[in-house]
């Protein structure tokens, strides 16, 4: 993956998205290493079109998928040249990209700024996830959250 | 919408407290008992979100390079 590319990609379109998973859970403190950039993006038709023509360039196609096979941006796992991005209209535990916003801050990194999840909305969308990798990754994240609360 | 900083120094050194000497009973020292190596969250939290990503780009590129040498 290489999220610097990706994320100056999506910024300089001027695409509506919320960094969510494990890149956002390095921008708070992990220390985990993360190898796929996970997007909540806005599905309007212009945001769509936005997300589509920024990331043409790089060849995306769904993670598993012959690569001729056609499909909609949708709830989609691609691979790309950039590496491998999930993007998600919706996030367990959170809702929409509306609610996803709402438990949002503002990060400047990679010479960009943009929105990544608050810890205590990543906590919950890990944990409603359910996935033995997210919840593996409660106990350093709770611990962040604890030691930023004091 | 809020901004994610970097810690402030009291932030920094209030955080370190207690992920390097947990109280008992939480969460933090949960953590410590499930294997969470809190040194190294230290490390992290003394760096700026920004140097936290470009360490991850870095550790990316790095498993790149290793996975696609012949």
């Amino acid at each position: 993956m290489q999220p610097a590319r990706a994320l100056r990609v999506l910024c300089d379109a001027d695409v509506d998205f919320v960094v969510i998973g494990g890149v956002s859970a390095t921008f708070h403190g992990s220390a985990r290493v993360t190898y796929d950039l996970d997007i909540c993006y806005a599905r309007t038709s212009i945001n769509l079109r936005r997300l589509a023509e920024a990331l043409a360039p790089f060849h995306p196609r769904p993670r598993g998928f012959p690569a001729e096979l056609p499909f909609v941006w949708d709830q989609e796992t691609l691979r790309t040249d950039i590496g491998e991005i999930d993007l998600l209209a919706e996030v367990a535990g959170l809702g929409s990209f509306d609610d996803v916003q709402q438990h949002s801050s503002t990060v400047h990194a990679f010479e960009r700024q943009f929105a990544t999840l608050d810890l205590p909305a990543l906590i919950q969308a890990k944990r409603a996830a359910g996935r033995e990798k997210d919840l593996s990754a409660l106990p350093e994240l709770e611990s962040l959250l604890e030691a930023g609360d004091l | 919408m809020k901004t994610l900083r970097p810690l402030t120094p009291e932030q920094l050194a209030r955080a370190e407290a207690a992920l390097l000497h947990p109280s008992p009973g939480s969460r933090i020292e949960a953590a410590k008992n499930y294997g969470v190596d809190l040194t190294l969250l230290v490390e992290q939290l003394r760096l700026t979100p920004d140097e936290r990503a470009r360490k991850l780009e870095l550790a990316s590129t790095a498993r790149r390079s290793t996975r696609d040498r012949p």
